[in-house]
């Protein structure tokens, strides 16, 4: 059965109370900083109790898909950090790859422990209303959110039991071991760690809570240092202990002020010495924004064509590169009922519809395009399913995505679950809980 | 875990300070606030006296509204929590999200007792409830032998430091100083909460005896804020 076919009563039931759930998330400290006019705030990521429920059949497609495409993601990695055999072949032009802020000549020739670049991958879908699932995009950086389905499954099972005895609804709790298994796979001898930019971090919850679920041990960058090639651990009785892989939480540019930004002052000198000579494993690796590009993202079903030799499963929203000119032509053309995003955003930033533009800023828009094809990709708008929620008690529907996240280890592997956002407010499609949106639970069903 | 850094171990002490430091606190001013509401109504200036702090509050209202619930008030049971909780958040990891949520509730808790209409004492007792499931939870699921006890040396130095302060019965300070003696054996050696020596033999000496405790307290107390300095090793001795 596809989900688009599900029973609407099922579809649109709500999982426990609301209040006693987001209450429960509170107590157990499910929360994420946001700075606001400077000062840092704590704050809840609103839990709304009906949950995406995707069945079994569409997971099964979907689960091809992700795989497909993540093993064609790695494979591109590996690809573009050494033989470069896919510009070669014409595949992807150059300069599209090269021009790419993400590509860090920096790692050309490393090779990562089992050529694994992109261990955590956050794929966001949106689902049509004709039930087809569609890529939105690619995160192979560091992406966040798994840590809230998974704590918000714990704790609904508690408010709501009964929601799960008479659904047939697989358990999504083994997301930590899935992770473990993954840094356990990847790791070069010695101890996992999770390198973190501190308390005052958007994802602190998630990265004390992951360490703590992987026993991994979580760290900042002053804790560890790096001799003759190796990374350590500074331990409160004047020792050290090997890091075997280190699934960092902060961005490449800070990773290693000796190797990119200098003045970073949240890395680690000579980490990447480190990593280079196969002492370390760095989760995710270093250098994978070149695939993640928004502008990447166009080539992806080719990729998958490319290296693995087979038709993609899931499909890419279908989008326009301005960088070609019969591309340009037709985005120009369509501007007003296209969407256009700056490839340099991320976040939910830098997206805009050209429904929502005036005269005046179309014309703007159409000559920042013409004077910087490259850096915008277009979208059609997809009329997508929206889901119910509750506001203040009543039902309405909401736009809403799906983060999937695939874990490559020894092999490749789907949570079944997954981050469904929505956004709260009824005229907008951005979903990110740094720009209001709030979050459910998603079943993923057993039969 | 298996690995703990300088940094973590800071914390684990100072959780393990503050945490008690609420419970010690708040014990000790319910107590205050029972003597006040008939007998004595002015007390709680002995309690500013322990500590070398003026009256400048007025009334026994005033007092205990700033020494329970004003987070600016450092001496505070809501200030102290804070610092608590501030230690708490950055080591999920170690305590558990179980424990970490306690620290949480705990604030939650005070603030509902401070708008509450039942009387004080009340008002706070699910806050005492609370506290000892948090470290029940600490004695529960913390596993890393090393990582309880750092807890538990903060928890322990801070109930002996305010039981000196309080000059409490020789048998309760007796009773947490030997409680203290069991956590600091088994602190590794070239760890930051391995005993000064000399420190801890001041300290026996002193709380030997009740004569000598009811003399020296004073002393105690400073013995007690060295007990982790670092030794001074003579020039030219091999360790």
């Amino acid at each position: 059965m596809k989900t688009a076919e599900l029973n609407k009563e099922l579809y649109s039931s709500p999982v426990g109370n609301a209040e006693e759930i987001n209450e429960l998330l509170r107590r157990y400290g499910v929360k994420f900083g946001i700075y606001k006019n400077g000062i840092f705030k704590e704050q809840l990521f609103p839990f709304d109790p009906i949950p995406r429920i995707i069945t079994h059949d569409d997971f099964t497609d979907m689960e091809k898909g992700l795989v497909q495409r993540v093993d064609a993601l790695n494979k591109f990695l590996f690809d573009i950090y050494h033989d470069k055999n896919i510009i070669k072949d014409g595949v992807i032009p150059e300069n599209f790859v090269y021009i790419s802020s993400g590509y860090l000549p920096q790692c050309e020739g490393i090779t990562p422990p089992n050529n694994i670049y992109s261990h955590i991958s956050g794929i966001d879908l949106v689902q049509s209303k004709d039930g087809d699932w569609y890529i939105l995009e690619d995160n192979l950086r560091i992406p966040s959110g798994a840590s809230y389905p998974l704590i918000a499954r714990e704790l609904t099972r508690v408010a709501s039991p009964a929601a799960f005895s008479s659904n047939s609804i697989v358990d999504n709790r083994n997301y930590a071991k899935l992770l473990k298994d993954t840094m356990d796979y990847s790791n070069c001898g010695g101890i996992n760690a999770i390198l973190t930019p501190g308390r005052y971090n958007a994802a602190y919850f998630e990265h004390s809570y992951l360490a703590e679920l992987t026993n991994s041990v979580l760290v900042q960058n002053d804790e560890l240092f790096v001799e003759d090639n190796v990374l350590y651990h500074k331990t409160y009785t004047g020792g050290k202990t090997k890091v075997g892989a280190l699934y960092r939480r902060i961005s490449d540019d800070y990773l290693d002020p000796l190797t990119f930004e200098p003045q970073s002052l949240i890395g680690i000198p000579n980490l990447m010495e480190a990593y280079r000579s196969g002492n370390v494993a760095i989760i995710n690796a270093p250098g994978n924004g070149v695939a993640d590009d928004k502008g990447i993202y166009y080539f992806v079903p080719k990729m998958i064509e490319y290296y693995l030799g087979e038709k993609p499963v899931l499909k890419n929203a279908p989008t326009y590169l301005p960088f070609y000119e019969e591309d340009k032509e037709y985005v120009l053309k369509n501007l007003d009922r296209l969407v256009i995003k700056d490839v340099a955003e991320a976040g939910g930033y830098g997206v805009i519809f050209g429904s929502e533009l005036s005269d005046e800023k179309l014309e703007n828009m159409r000559q920042t395009i013409i004077n910087e094809p490259r850096r915008f990709i277009a979208q059609e708008v997809i009329d997508f399913l929206d889901l119910p929620i509750l506001d203040d008690g009543r039902q309405v529907m909401r736009k809403a995505d799906l983060r999937a996240f695939v874990l490559s280890g020894e092999q490749t592997k789907v949570w079944a679950s997954g981050l469904t956002r929505f956004s709260r407010n009824p005229d907008s499609f951005v979903v990110n809980s740094s720009q209001g949106g709030g979050f459910k639970d998603t079943w993923v069903l057993s039969r | 875990m298996g690995t703990i850094s300088i940094e973590h171990g800071d914390r684990l002490f100072w959780l393990g300070r503050y945490a008690e430091r609420v419970f010690s606190t708040l014990k000790a001013l319910e107590d205050l606030y029972d003597n006040s509401i008939d007998s004595r109504p002015k007390c709680y200036t002995d309690f500013l006296a322990k500590f070398g702090l003026a009256d400048t509050y007025g009334s026994a209202k005033i007092f205990f509204d700033s020494f329970i619930f004003d987070k600016e008030n450092v001496n505070s049971v809501a200030a102290s929590l804070e610092r608590a909780y501030d230690n708490g958040i950055v080591l999920r990891e170690e305590i558990s999200t179980e424990a970490l949520s306690f620290l949480q509730l705990a604030f939650d808790t005070l603030e509902k007792a401070q708008k509450s209409a039942k009387g004080l004492r009340l008002s706070l007792l699910p806050l005492e409830d609370i506290l000892f499931g948090f470290w029940g939870c600490v004695s529960e699921y913390v596993y890393d032998y090393e990582i309880r006890t750092i807890i538990f040396c903060g928890k322990s130095v801070e109930r002996l430091d305010l039981e000196l302060r309080f000059k409490s019965d020789f048998g309760k300070v007796q009773h947490e100083f030997e409680r203290l003696c069991r956590h600091l054996r088994n602190v590794p050696k070239n760890s930051p909460y391995r005993y000064n020596t000399g420190q801890l033999c001041r300290l026996v000496e002193i709380l030997g005896s009740e004569e000598d405790y009811l003399k020296l307290s004073d002393k105690a107390i400073t013995s007690l804020g060295k007990l982790f300095e670092a030794e001074k090793i003579p020039v030219g001795v091999n360790v």
